[in-house]
């Protein structure tokens, strides 16, 4: 046996014993630090995500009133330089005579 | 000190044996069905090795706090979305308040423009 030969079963156990066992505990490290939640982490996420959930219901409940105050307020609240009321002539006049139906304001 | 919620439990309540493959079932979101097929095919194909990392999980994990039993199944699947990625969860739940934010604008629009409108309309009347 020459000299290479000799030092193929040193390497091989190097990195069988301390190249592997290295590589392991690295990744092992590394996924801990990321992937850690600590307590206080957690609580402020549950908080939020609780938050998020009630204002969501609240905004939901809001919107609805809106909604049957007003069916086409979106467009009214996106256009505030829009007069429009929700036109009600056509309904109220539909019956009516429509001679004396006023001009509607521009 | 209330209990983690991102920590690996056996599932004492949905268990064949010990709660491993249910405690998996419930911390990955994946169906205990599918888990538990999983073991025992991997049991076969691997000759036994699985079901040795079975009896050390079972030995090793915690047993899942009393409380946690209790979650809504919105709130599992939140949590089993915190494990898989923290982050996207944090990014998603401040999508959820930006989305309340602009819907709130919208409101505010709408209820200024109508005291507008209605200031408008009481002028007119005059």
């Amino acid at each position: 046996m020459d000299g290479p030969q000799i030092l193929i079963p040193i390497l091989v156990v190097g990195m069988l014993f301390i190249g592997l066992p290295w590589l392991v505990f690295h990744y092992i490290t590394k996924w801990k630090t990321a992937k850690t939640l600590t307590s206080e982490d957690e609580n402020l996420l549950d908080e939020l995500h609780e938050l998020a959930r009630r204002l969501d219901d609240r905004m939901g409940t809001i919107e609805r009133i809106v909604q049957a105050d007003n069916p086409n307020w979106r467009a009214l609240g996106a256009d505030p330089v829009e007069t429009a009321l929700e036109d009600r002539s056509e309904r109220l006049y539909e019956t009516s005579e429509r001679t004396n139906r006023p001009s509607r304001r521009t | 000190m209330s209990a983690l919620k991102t920590k690996f439990y056996l599932d004492k309540e949905h268990k064949k044996w010990a709660g491993v493959c249910a405690g998996i079932a419930d911390y990955t979101g994946i169906d205990v069905t599918v888990v538990r097929l999983g073991f025992v095919l991997g049991t076969i194909l691997g000759s036994g090795t699985l079901l040795l990392a079975y009896f050390i999980i079972a030995w090793m994990a915690p047993t899942k706090p009393r409380e946690l039993y209790s979650q809504s199944a919105g709130d599992r699947k939140f949590w089993q979305e915190v494990r898989a990625n923290p982050r996207r969860t944090a990014r998603d739940v401040r999508l959820r308040f930006r989305d309340i934010d602009r819907r709130l604008a919208d409101v505010e629009a709408y209820v200024t423009s109508s005291n507008n409108r209605l200031a408008r309309e009481i002028e007119q009347l005059r």
